[in-house]
């Protein structure tokens, strides 16, 4: 595990009950299948002066929403249409929540939100508890996705970029899902001992990077990779962002291919670092469909204060 | 002896060491593991001088057969590799390959609603005459650092080129290298934000390639030359995409080629961009089937070269090693895997039962019976239901008619010596065996030969000492368990995959193991009609879980006959693939067929506890069987319970 380093803590604890968006400002989410991305009204109630705006469909290649009383449709492949739907949100304090939305949707949308808001503020809740399989076998402990899509660029995150085979480093971000792993892995094709798996480490709760050694622990034994595992928190970008700054400087010549097929704030520190670096880094991820009863209930909330870091890299 | 001893010491330090060498040489078997030692180990496949001529060639094999190495052995840098890294033999060589890995993730960028398909051709069109037209350039920039060649491309042809290529003006190889590098970020971004229009200029499909390779054809340090670019995993393009390369095949220019290395049905779309051009073997290129190319003996050949290269670099001080991996794997007849198997306690339990019963001749004759032959007229008897003291009337009365029938259940009848019973009930031993398990397969061998050895390190066995038959069984259990967990990972139809062969191999399984009365050894089957008229009539489900399942080895197909038309599913034999015959226990053997429905296909996968008693009862088969012990930690997906 890496040293602790001296960098600023921008990721805050809290809990639903406790969170109150400041008044004045605009509060951009999502609703999926997850009980835990819906809010109540009653919340919603509680915080006053608050412009709540809600993503009412989110497709492969745009989403919709309510705005100015208006329906509209958003290419997440148009950065025009990016542009002026972060220029039509009334407040200059955003609260980004990406709880209910697909890595499709808020990724694009972070790329283009950064230069133009001078406050984002990203909210995630964790899950109570994730549903366990009920036959369970090796890399499927918990009954998490109905099927994949395939790989495919994130939008906006595309790269046609050429690294000859030997140059790459491939960085997956686990999860519980060793299949989405192999699966991942099998199209990298990484060079033989140039794969530095990151764990959420400490989990959501106490007992979840094991569960992650677990389900992984096939392709992680099969390329070795065990021996090079890092760790960075689970519920923490900042972390998982600090951690590929490191491998990045490990392996100075190499293109990062990073999979964020683990925790969704690692997948938000994946695309953080995207967006950052002036290095070359691809983004590969698989496009999973989500199971309607994957997870259940809710536990903690954090805040994450995006717009501290110097997001200039080509991505931004 | 005490642990610290330092005999002990030695011994462990050696072991272990031994240990990773093993690792590093059988370990890792996929080329992209190997990286610069890829060319150490590089074996040349009898196929190779087809691939070296200047004529396209589409390389067709499955995961794991070998042609990533046998295209990256072909790329530049594995020739000056091969070549022992001497740079005077750059110039001496008659080609140059250009190795391309097609990225899922980059041609995954050009799909979309966002434009109109044509658009899409277009774009994709600009796209690869800038991959390709910088794979020559980095080619060119690697040629004059190695052979210290002072050279450059007309200026005026430069110029032509980044024209053609629509890239700022270029006067050399560096600029044109430089101007290509900036245009592919700004045709990035543009891909990036492609909703928004403002499309940069881009090139006509193929020109830019053929103005460049104009260019080097007028340089005189490559006169007389071709160029291979060799393209790897084509199945990873779309359709249309397929169909844009197709048009660059049909048309390259004079001095450059294409290889093509792909899945077998990976290469979904024959035609050029021009619908009613397709490109038609062997008038527009050479197919190379890998498996067909390396069948039987001529598999067991390279797999030999193979194995023994690699043994030949094991370095265990004072220690004799097997060097040959034959020797390393000895087999078992029949007759002596039957005696292992305990043959000998059910022939004297026969014998003694007819003792009394059976007249002196007939007596002498048994006794002269081996146990197996022994033990397959106890088959015989049961499969007719007829006593066995009438079956050994029959031998004894012509014994000579008999010599086939041993022949053809000799094998079958192995399958039942220890059924029912905990522990090993077949034997997969030998090199002869796992070049079967292999199907033509040079990983799956690797990883045999690779398990098999670790296992004999483990048991504390020199590697002076042939692998027991016991542990080379083991290791092929460990790897068809293994191959089958990997299914899942392989791809978005990897659930299903996986379902599919735990169905088929319990089937196979139970009718190994109750063979009496049935055609022996049944590990293939074959669609039936279901009504439909043709095979286009297969819904479309069970076609695409079918070819899902050949593309990635969990079905081997054949043509059930000869007119078969590449791409007609019911056309086909389907056998499930024998590296996972040891884990399930059924014969590795092509041997023979049944018929499943359609509809049994997709109840295997979506209900197996149903459907697999269903197609057993068929088959006049009880599913209750047990589960091999291997198999047992499945037995929830089975729904069974240990007893």
């Amino acid at each position: 595990m890496g040293a602790v380093r001296d960098e600023p803590v921008l990721t805050i604890e809290t809990n639903i009950s406790a969170f109150i968006p400041e008044p004045g400002s605009s509060y951009l989410f999502g609703t999926s299948v997850e009980e835990r991305s819906a809010h109540s009204a009653e919340w919603e109630s509680r915080a006053a002066g608050v412009h709540f705006i809600r993503l009412t469909d989110q497709q492969g290649a745009f989403f919709s929403v309510e705005m100015m009383g208006q329906q509209r449709k958003v290419l997440l492949r148009s950065r025009e249409q990016l542009v002026q739907f972060w220029k039509d949100i009334p407040s200059d304090v955003v609260y980004f929540d990406i709880t209910g939305l697909s890595h499709h949707i808020w990724a694009p949308l972070l790329r283009v939100g950064v230069s133009l808001k001078p406050r984002i503020i990203g909210v995630y809740v964790e899950p109570g508890d994730y549903r366990p399989s009920l036959t369970p076998t090796e890399g499927e402990i918990f009954d998490l996705s109905e099927r994949i899509l395939g790989i495919a660029p994130l939008p906006g995150f595309a790269s046609l970029a050429e690294s000859t085979d030997e140059d790459v480093c491939f960085v997956p971000l686990l999860g519980f899902e060793g299949t989405r792993f192999a699966y991942v892995m099998e199209h990298v094709q990484p060079p033989g001992g140039k794969t530095v798996p990151i764990i959420g480490v400490p989990g959501f709760r106490i007992e979840y990077p094991f569960y992650t050694y677990h389900g992984n622990r096939a392709p992680l034994t099969e390329s070795r990779a065990w021996r090079n595992v890092r760790f960075a928190r689970a519920n923490c970008p900042f972390s998982v962002f600090y951690a590929l700054q490191d491998i990045a400087a490990t392996y100075p010549r190499d293109t990062l291919k990073i999979a964020p097929i683990g925790t969704k704030p690692h997948a938000l520190g994946a695309v953080l670092y995207a967006m950052a670096t002036l290095k070359p880094v691809e983004l590969v991820y698989d496009h999973p469909i989500r199971k309607a009863t994957r997870t259940a209930g809710t536990s903690r909330l954090l805040l994450y204060q995006l717009s501290a870091l110097p997001l200039a890299g080509s991505r931004a | 002896m005490d642990s610290s001893h330092p005999a002990t010491i030695m011994s462990e330090r050696v072991s272990f060491s031994t240990e990773e060498q093993l690792s590093e040489l059988f370990g890792s078997y996929k080329a992209e593991w190997l990286k610069e030692r890829l060319f150490d180990y590089f074996t040349t496949p009898d196929y190779l001088p087809e691939l070296m001529t200047s004529r396209p060639c589409v390389l067709v094999g499955g995961r794991g057969t070998g042609k990533t190495t046998v295209l990256r052995g072909l790329s530049y840098e594995g020739q000056f590799a091969l070549s022992g890294s001497k740079a005077d033999k750059i110039r001496e060589s008659r080609f140059y390959g250009l190795y391309l890995r097609v990225n899922t993730n980059r041609v995954m960028a050009f799909t979309g609603p966002e434009v109109e398909h044509s658009t899409w051709v277009k774009l994709f069109g600009h796209y690869v005459n800038l991959l390709l037209c910088d794979l020559v350039l980095k080619f060119l920039d690697w040629y004059k650092i190695y052979t210290n060649a002072d050279f450059d491309l007309d200026w005026s042809l430069c110029r032509d080129i980044s024209n053609s290529l629509q890239i700022d003006s270029s006067d050399s190889i560096l600029e044109l290298s430089t101007h290509l590098n900036s245009a592919r970020l700004k045709f990035e971004a543009y891909i990036n934000n492609v909703a928004d229009g403002n499309r940069p200029p881009i090139s006509m499909q193929g020109a830019p390639i053929d103005a460049l390779f104009d260019a080097i054809g007028q340089a005189s340090e490559f006169a007389g030359k071709t160029f291979f670019f060799l393209v790897d995993e084509y199945e990873n393009f779309e359709d249309y995409q397929q169909q844009v390369l197709n048009t660059l095949v049909k048309h390259a220019g004079n001095n450059y080629t294409f290889k093509i290395g792909v899945r077998e049905l990976g290469w979904r779309v024959r035609s050029t961009l021009n619908a009613n051009e397709q490109l038609i073997s062997p008038a527009d290129y050479v197919r190379i089937n890998i498996v067909e190319k390396l069948q039987g003996d001529t598999f067991k050949r390279f797999a030999s070269s193979v194995c023994n290269a690699r043994l030949a670099r094991l370095d265990v001080p004072g220690l004799a090693v097997i060097r040959s991996i034959e020797e390393a794997l000895p087999g078992m007849s029949e007759e002596e895997e039957a005696v292992v198997l305990g043959v000998n306690e059910l022939a004297t339990e026969i014998k003694s039962g007819v003792a009394h019963v059976l007249a002196p001749n007939v007596l002498h004759v048994v006794n002269q019976l081996t146990p197996l032959q022994l033990w397959v007229l106890r088959f015989w008897a049961d499969s007719q239901k007829v006593s066995i003291e009438d079956v050994l009337v029959d031998y004894a009365a012509s014994p000579e008619s008999w010599a086939e029938r041993f022949n053809n259940y000799k094998h079958a009848s192995l399958y039942r010596i220890r059924r029912r019973k905990r522990g090993i009930r077949k034997y997969y031993a030998g090199f002869d065996v796992f070049c079967q398990l292999a199907a033509g397969n040079i990983r799956y061998l690797i990883e045999l030969v690779d398990q098999s050895l670790l296992r004999h390190l483990r048991d504390q066995h020199p590697l002076s000492a042939p692998v027991t038959p016991e542990s080379q069984t083991t290791a092929a259990q460990n790897v068809g368990k293994k191959n089958l967990s990997e299914l899942e990972g392989l791809s978005v139809h990897g659930a299903q995959l996986t379902k599919l062969v735990l169905g088929l191999g319990r089937v196979f399984q139970v009718m190994a193991a109750q063979p009496e009365g049935h055609a022996p050894e049944v590990n293939q089957f074959h669609l039936t009609d279901d009504g439909q008229q043709k095979s286009s009539d297969v819904p479309v489900e069970v076609d695409n879980l079918l070819k899902a399942a050949v593309m990635h080895l969990a079905l081997i197909r054949f043509p059930a006959n000869k007119l078969a038309d590449e791409g007609e599913t019911r056309d086909y034999d389907y056998l499930i693939h024998p590296v996972f015959s040891a884990f399930f226990v059924f014969s590795y053997r092509k041997k023979r067929k049944m018929l499943l429905s359609a509809n049994d296909l997709l109840g295997l996968v979506k209900s197996p506890q149903e459907y697999i008693p269903r197609i057993l009862a068929k088959q006049h088969r009880s599913n209750d069987e047990e589960l091999p012990e291997q198999v047992l930690l499945f037995e929830a997906y089975y729904g069974r319970r240990s007893r």
